[in-house]
């Protein structure tokens, strides 16, 4: 049996936590969550998901560092990352794509535009 | 005749051929997604496709309109047909200046952005929020603070008015009891999330058929959705 994509998704508020790893299961993927930037980082680094969904403003460091951090580990040079935040400023937006995220959505979100960004990275054309 | 500039961002192909073709004189720039859009300079004229492979164009709406380097921008946004006018109400409340249905009439098309242009120029836009949101016969006035159904007046309690026009500028959107909490009930998290409920059931009940739009989601959050 193919096993179904990881997806690891990093938020300290519970309610979008759960709405968030309810769309990912949904669209056909395994998850994995934490409620820390550097809990994130270390399960992304013990287990490569094939998504991460990254809240911005976490309680230990921010998720923008976290991505940097990820992407210093060889397994998650690569690994598509949609930060998934509150925070609308354009500088944080600019920022958050310059990074190289796949994707930028904003919260309160769309579930159906979340659904879709989520099997476009795991399932890709 | 005046040249004008537009910048499009779009990665769909067939946008940016109908954009060249009905455009026909602008001078067109192209950028495939939001983040190539922001290492630009944003001036003028911008056409956005809704579905961008990084972010929604309703959410790079939202993002430019609140923005003050940004927000005198003019922002058309373009959806995937057929037309609807929730999907263009919502894109105008939103803060976009125009909305249209992929692919639209050409001539049309033209004509609007070219009137939109002469009436305001880039980067003449005021900010300007909505005097009144409409939802079929459901209407909400911000500035006077009333809601009606038809002729029906909707008497709501403050936070009850609150809570409503939340929904209304996040419609589509999942929002969950602790952002109300937090956005709505303003003092924080103290009232907790069966407060939060109480009043949604109450809210439902006052707005009568408008009511069964507020659906609950998954059991911890809400979504206003027509």
């Amino acid at each position: 049996m193919i096993p179904l994509p990881k997806v690891l998704i990093v938020d300290d508020e519970a309610d979008y936590l759960a709405i968030a790893a309810h769309i990912a299961a949904k669209a056909g993927c395994a998850v994995i969550t934490a409620a820390a930037a550097l809990k994130g980082v270390e399960l992304a680094e013990s287990d490569p998901p094939s998504l991460i969904l990254l809240d911005v403003g976490l309680p230990d460091i921010s998720g923008f560092e976290a991505a940097r951090r990820m992407r210093r580990i060889p397994a998650l040079a690569r690994t598509p990352i949609i930060f998934f935040t509150v925070r609308s400023e354009l500088d944080m937006v600019s920022e958050g794509l310059k990074l190289g995220a796949a994707g930028y959505v904003l919260k309160p979100f769309d579930p159906d535009d979340l659904s879709r960004r989520i099997k476009a990275a795991v399932f890709p054309a | 005749m005046k040249t004008y500039a537009a910048a499009c961002v779009t990665a769909a192909a067939g946008t940016g051929a109908f954009l060249e073709s009905a455009l026909e004189g602008f001078r067109l720039k192209f950028y495939a997604s939001a983040g190539a859009f922001l290492k630009s300079s944003p001036r003028g004229l911008i056409i956005i496709d809704a579905a961008l492979p990084d972010m929604s164009g309703r959410d790079l709406v939202a993002v430019l309109r609140g923005d003050k380097k940004t927000a005198g921008l003019l922002l058309v946004l373009t959806g995937a047909g057929p037309y609807s006018p929730a999907a263009a109400a919502l894109s105008l409340e939103n803060g976009a200046d125009e909305y249209f249905a992929f692919p639209p009439d050409a001539r049309l098309f033209r004509a609007r952005l070219l009137n939109l242009l002469a009436r305001r120029g880039p980067g003449a836009r005021a900010a300007e929020k909505p005097a009144e949101y409409s939802i079929g016969a459901l209407k909400i006035s911000p500035e006077a603070r009333t809601a009606s159904v038809g002729a029906a007046r909707v008497r709501l309690t403050a936070l009850e008015f609150d809570l409503l026009l939340y929904f209304l500028k996040n419609q589509g959107r999942v929002v969950s009891r602790t952002v109300l909490l937090e956005r709505v009930w303003r003092q924080g998290l103290e009232a907790g999330p069966r407060a939060v409920d109480k009043r949604i059931e109450a809210l439902r009940s006052r707005l009568g058929k408008f009511g069964s739009k507020i659906r609950t989601v998954f059991g911890i959050g809400y979504i206003f959705k027509l």
